[in-house]
């Protein structure tokens, strides 16, 4: 089966509208299902990565069921759309714990119903696995369920301030994000990062995103001689405006930042497409192209295999893979506990060691549950994303 | 919850049951959502718990904001911006953000506190703006607000926001945390119906469908306002930080337009005035979404959708489909039959001696010159009748004498003080009375409600007495109850009290107007054309009604076209014509006035 | 770097005066505001994009079919939102009526067309980014041909001199025997098109971007607030004055603050005058 978008939202509604009747199971039955509560934002504004996620647990679960599912219980995804609201997230979260009984959580993604949701999944002790980035996720002393299957933002973090200070071994750095939620403190981290490191910090600050011209702020940042700039936008349309604004003054300034610099959606904002180059952003060893053009070698199988049955061109690649290792995860984890109890999720994931999923070989122990190893975190070159991949940045070997 | 429990159990007391429609049905209604919300967590999961006190949370804001919006028809439409604040001042100084680390239920009080000064702040341009501004600037305060929580990274936590505050036990948990929040909803109930029953309420109701009638009545806006905003400020304070408890994690994005539109959809689909409606709304908009899931991408759409209908298919929302009361037939061939000899219960200005006495009064408008240099004496115990073609300036005349509109020379002096120019609620309280000259009343209130918002400056109970039915609040209310039967009961309406004011005909609605007015026992009564649209034997009735009133020692000014009136009841006669007077004297007088009766009396 | 801040200053001030003077023309023909206003700005960089790159018309033929679209949602709005409220204009309902239009049209392009801001094609291709670029003359070109169109309607013609009638006096216009409803509709219309001819011209400014119609609506109604309601004048100087201000603000404090800054001064500015500071009459009451 070929999955699209848009096959992909009346997939999503089919599994609400069964989900919703509501059926009363054995909880420990022999070859009950395994239930696994799956929210993320499926339509509105926030949607995109959630679309990609949709599709790798989509995939997974066809492919593990398919096969005969995990000891004879097969996989059922329970899915709900948050659309990035806290408040809706909170509701489903304590719908999938008290009226679905699910067995763990993946997900969700965006930060604000990821702070929302953590604490109530630690109460319930509900095994999760989550996507999200943010530092404060991950904690496993209050959190002892939540496990991260992506890098966090520190990571992102030192990928950036290593790729200026040590790839193009500059200093002269300015700083700046959108005045979202998210770009104001991650502006904050990194000015942070960048002070410890003793590099010049020669402008940092946040930009409306609805700021039409940002001409006088580029002009500001070269005047006060930066000769990188940091970019913690999520924002497209301020993103593009950047890239257009600095090829307009004649500024060839390298950009490094947020992976939101490489979505399509940037590339069709550039007034030319020379506008996007020289602008590096967060990317994954597992995700990207070699000078070969080719992907590491898991990588390159796995898109061999999924082609025409996962749209991956209008994606992202991390996001289906990840996706399909957290489901994997948690099967491997009943295959090998033969339980779907909470304490069981969690004694297992705490013992992986170097677990190799599709994105990432993943390692958790009691005191570390961000898995995700740092050394995989790269830049990549933002305007070469193809099949949801992007070429590693030069300087890396 | 049960707000119904009136210690007057007297003759008035049936007519008490049809009040604003829906206001109240009895505490049947509400007694009946109580058991069934205290029943809800022993019967379902803990997830419709905790929806469940996710609609007890939201009742507690739109409670107050109900009193706001519903009652005083001020659209706040940002109001999210009191929640948000609320669940950022709980949050914060729990977290000991800013000094050291508070207490739960202390922070829950500063949160209502905190909200309450911001109510106010966002409420107060509502005195100064029109509607449409007013929305537009608490939007900006919302977005403001939202602003201030991203970028005071210190101790908002900026995007990444702060842990939600975590109530002492036994309201940690989900089953405590749910019976804390719906203790708050009930006490939320109680109070706003409290004020619905009381004279802030019936105020709210008069600043909203008849303003001008309500400043004639002295009902001071400001002060009105500031309470009520104070008080849904607070509340909404307070729902802020269960808001965030509830939430356990608050961010800037948690704090959605959608809420606010939420907000405001759950009001108008219960029913302005009302309370058991916009309850009813606001759990039926928390539970609904839980139901339509895989609508949820158009949900926003889907409240706009609704928002429209129910403002342009049924403005009267729940509450209307739930006033049974009112939809009960009315008698068709009803007559008005005053009772001019009652008048004296209310009435007794024997001896009064003060005057109000126009001089020089000139007024124009656009260069037109309405009123031109008049001068005029009303006497106590008289009925002055005012006559001229229209455009005479007669209503003008009026306006002036009543404050809505300022001379620009001349005088007016009442007894021995000159009146205030232009400050129509200061006339209520020293004695003078008017009606208008299309009625104004608040449709969706009963008759007796509202002749009794007639009787407002006689309150003695502040905003917080009545918001906690103390025992001066239910004395005022018995007096203003049986004052506004007793006026009723003179001008012959007293069977139609319990009837919502909009089924009456429109001449009832003069005579309730008149009641209204003599809620006030007034020195003056100004009536503005009280006759056009009755029937010759309800004129005859009308003018005996008048008289009486004047004999009680009342100095009546009776503007109005009707000349056989006129020539009837008055004891003198001015008769205007561009802004001047024409004629001046006793109706045999003005008879004989060849001028008038060639240009005016057209006989 | 003063240059560009003046550029995209007046730029955006023109939006914004002629969505206020949007808000003035359906005002004047019905006295109710309406939150539509900002939504057919929006819906004039969308059309223009839909249009023109994805359907293919040439950008003359594109700009037509945006304007009779745009026009046609001011007729919806004085259908479904303005016209049932009418008879209760004291209760205000009609705050309500256009804000539920509003969200609804903005949901719709939100879900439709896309929730990312989508390329509005170069029009006449002059400039690459700098001050004098196209996207930043335009929508003042824009702004001054419809503010000149207007004076020319008003005083020249007698359905402008109809709609002044209206707005002077709508009762009276009745009397007249003036088709006091078409006229009405007619503005609508016109409003439409104006907030089209808003949005189309600064589409390369704005993008075609859902999320314009609510931040439109707000600082398009700051000028009319300012300048005085009904007074297209005022809103010609209210909204470049906001432009430049807003702009400065962005710069000299950066994102957050400068968006509270152009609020409080908003909100201080509107209670100090609440009439605008170019005045306006207010109604008889009684």
């Amino acid at each position: 089966m070929r999955v699209t978008r848009r096959r992909f939202t009346a997939g999503s509604i089919n599994t609400l509208g069964l989900a919703t009747a509501g059926l009363a199971r054995p909880a420990l039955a022999q070859n009950a299902p395994i239930l696994i509560g799956w929210m993320g934002a499926l339509t509105g504004p926030l949607a995109a990565p959630s679309i990609g996620f949709q599709r790798g647990t989509d995939w997974v679960v066809q492919q593990i069921n398919g096969a005969g599912g995990i000891k004879g219980r097969k996989i059922e995804i329970v899915a709900r759309d948050t659309q990035g609201d806290p408040t809706k997230a909170v509701n489903a979260t304590q719908e999938l714990i008290a009226r679905q009984k699910v067995h763990a959580i993946w997900g969700p993604p965006n930060s604000g119903e990821s702070l929302a949701t953590t604490p109530i999944m630690a109460r319930a002790k509900m095994p999760n696995l989550h996507p999200c980035v943010v530092n404060a996720l991950i904690d496993p002393e209050k959190y002892p369920n939540a496990f991260r299957l992506a890098p966090s933002n520190n990571q992102w973090d030192d990928a950036v301030r290593n790729y200026c200070l040590h790839v193009l071994k500059i200093r002269d750095v300015a700083i700046f994000g959108d005045s979202t939620g998210y770009g104001t403190s991650a502006v904050k981290d990194s000015v942070a990062g960048f002070t410890k490191d003793n590099a010049k910090i020669v402008y940092s600050g946040v930009i409306d995103p609805n700021q039409l011209d940002v001409t006088p702020d580029l002009l500001r940042m070269r005047d006060a001689g930066a000769k990188v700039l940091v970019c913690w936008s999520v924002t497209t349309g301020l993103n593009s405006r950047i890239l257009n604004a600095r090829a307009a003054i004649g500024w060839d300034v390298p950009i490094v930042g947020h992976p939101a610099l490489g979505t399509g959606e940037v590339g069709k904002l550039v007034d030319k497409p020379t506008n996007w180059a020289n602008v590096y952003m967060v990317g994954y060893r597992s995700c990207s192209f070699g000078a070969d053009g080719k992907l590491p070698a898991r990588s390159q199988e796995f898109v061999d295999r999924v082609k025409g049955k996962i749209e991956l061109a209008d994606s992202v690649l991390w996001w289906v893979m990840v996706a399909i290792d957290a489901i994997n995860l948690i099967g491997q984890s009943v295959g090998e506990t033969g339980s779907t109890e909470a304490e069981a999720f969690i004694r297992h994931f705490n013992t992986l060691n170097q677990y190799p999923g599709l994105f990432g070989d993943y390692s958790f122990s009691p005191q570390q549950h961000n898995g995700y190893p740092t050394e995989e975190v790269v830049m990549s070159a933002a305007n070469s994303q193809r099949d949801g991949a992007y070429a590693l940045a030069p300087g890396y070997a | 919850m049960a707000t119904e429990v009136d210690s007057m159990a007297d003759a008035a007391a049936p007519v008490q049951r049809g009040w604003a429609a829906g206001a109240l049905h009895g505490p049947g209604q509400f007694l009946l959502i109580l058991i069934f919300a205290v029943a809800l967590p022993f019967t379902a999961n803990d997830y419709w718990t905790l929806i469940g006190t996710r609609a007890a949370i939201y009742w507690v804001l739109v409670s107050g904001l109900n009193l706001a919006v519903g009652f005083g028809g001020q659209l706040a439409i940002g109001y999210v911006a009191l929640l948000t604040l609320g669940a950022y001042t709980a949050s914060i100084l729990v977290l000991g953000n800013l000094g050291p680390p508070w207490p739960a239920l202390a922070a829950l009080a500063a949160s209502g506190v905190v909200g309450a000064i911001a109510g106010v702040i966002v409420g107060l341009p509502a005195l100064r703006l029109r509607t449409f501004y007013f929305a537009m600037t608490t939007l900006g305060f919302a977005t403001i607000v939202t602003q201030i929580a991203l970028a005071w990274q210190s101790v908002t936590g900026g995007g990444i926001g702060v842990p939600g505050p975590v109530l002492p036990k036994p309201f940690d948990g989900t089953l405590g945390f749910y019976f804390f929040c719906l203790v708050a909803a009930g006490l939320c109930t109680w109070m706003t119906a409290n004020i619905a029953h009381s004279r802030f309420g019936r105020s709210l109701l008069a600043i909203r469908d008849a303003e001008v009638a309500a400043e004639s009545a002295g009902i001071s806006k400001p002060g009105l306002l500031i309470s009520v905003f104070l008080f849904s400020g607070a509340v909404a304070g307070i729902a802020g930080a269960l808001f965030a408890t509830l939430q356990s994690y608050i961010t800037p994005d948690a704090f959605t337009f959608d809420l606010t539109v939420l907000f405001f959809i759950a009001i108008l689909i219960g029913g302005r005035g009302s309370i058991i409606g916009p309850l009813l709304g606001t759990i039926i908009l928390t539970v609904l979404p839980e139901f339509a899931a895989p609508l949820v991408a158009w949900s926003t759409f889907l409240y706009a959708l609704l928002l429209l209908v129910i403002v342009l298919a049924i403005p009267g929302g729940i509450a209307d489909l739930l006033d049974f009361a009112n939809r009960k037939p009315l008698e068709s061939n009803r007559a008005i039959v005053p009772r001019p000899a009652l008048l004296a219960e209310l009435l007794n200005h024997g001896s009064a001696q003060e005057t109000i006495a126009l001089r020089g009064v000139a007024l124009s408008f656009g260069g037109v010159h309405a009123v031109d240099g008049l001068d005029l004496e009303i006497r106590p115990r008289q009925v002055h009748g005012l006559i001229g073609p229209n455009g005479s300036g007669k209503t003008t005349t009026l306006n002036v004498i009543s404050g809505y509109n300022s001379p620009e020379a001349g005088s007016i002096v009442f007894g021995a003080h000159d009146l205030a120019h232009g400050a129509p609620q200061t006339r209520a309280g020293l004695g003078i009375a008017r009606t208008f000259q299309t009625p104004r009343l608040i449709g969706e209130a009963s008759v007796l409600q509202n002749v009794m918002i007639g009787g407002t400056i006689d309150g003695t109970a502040t905003f917080a007495e009545s918001l906690l039915r103390l025992p001066r609040h239910r004395r005022d209310e018995k007096a203003l109850r049986d004052e506004a039967m007793a006026a009723l009961r003179a001008v012959g309406l007293e069977a139609l009290a319990p009837v919502r004011a909009d089924r009456l005909q429109h001449s009832e609605l003069r005579f309730m107007e008149i009641a209204r007015a003599l809620m006030l026992r007034p020195l003056f009564l100004l009536l503005d054309e009280p006759a056009a649209g009755l029937s010759t034997d309800e004129i005859q009735r009308l003018g005996e009604l008048i008289k009486q009133i004047s004999r009680c020692g009342t100095g009546v000014l009776l503007v109005e076209h009707h000349a056989d009136l006129i020539f009837d009841i008055c004891d003198h006669v001015t008769v205007l014509n561009l802004g001047k007077e024409l004629a001046s004297g006793t109706p045999a007088d003005i008879r004989a006035h060849k001028e008038v009766v060639s240009a005016y009396l057209g006989a | 770097m003063l240059a560009s801040i003046i550029a995209s200053g007046l730029a955006i001030g023109a939006v914004y005066a002629l969505i206020g003077i949007v808000y003035n023309t359906m005002f004047s023909a019905s006295r109710v505001m309406s939150f539509t206003a900002g939504q057919v700005g929006m819906l004039g960089g969308v059309l223009g994009a839909l249009f023109i790159l994805r359907l293919g018309l040439p950008s003359i033929v594109g700009f037509a079919v945006t304007l009779l679209a745009c026009a046609a949602i001011g007729v919806i709005t004085e259908l479904i939102a303005v016209r049932p409220v009418l008879s209760k204009l004291d209760q205000h309902l009609y705050v309500l009526s256009t804000l539920a239009l509003a969200l609804m049209i903005q949901q719709v392009t939100a879900i439709k067309w896309s929730t990312e801001p989508q390329p509005f094609p170069r029009l006449l291709g002059i400039g690459n980014g700098d001050p004098l670029d196209e996207k930043f003359w335009l929508p003042l070109l824009a702004c001054a041909a419809v503010v000149i169109g207007l004076e020319l309607l008003y005083r020249h013609t007698l359905v402008g001199r109809a709609f002044l009638a209206i707005a002077e006096d709508n009762f009276a216009a009745r009397a007249l025997g003036l088709p006091e409803r078409n006229l009405r509709m007619a503005s609508f219309a016109l409003a439409g098109m104006i907030g089209g001819i808003a949005g189309f011209a600064s589409g390369e400014l704005l993008l075609a971007f859902f999320a314009n119609g609510a931040m439109l609506n707000f600082y398009g109604f700051v000028p009319v607030a300012l300048g005085g309601l009904g007074n297209n004048r005022g809103a010609l100087v209210g909204g470049l004055a906001l432009g430049l201000f807003q702009q400065a603000a962005n710069f000299i404090f950066g994102g957050v603050f400068a968006g509270v800054a152009v609020f409080i001064v908003f909100i201080v500015a509107l209670l100090a005058a609440p009439q605008g500071l170019f005045g306006a009459t207010t109604a008889r009451r009684v």
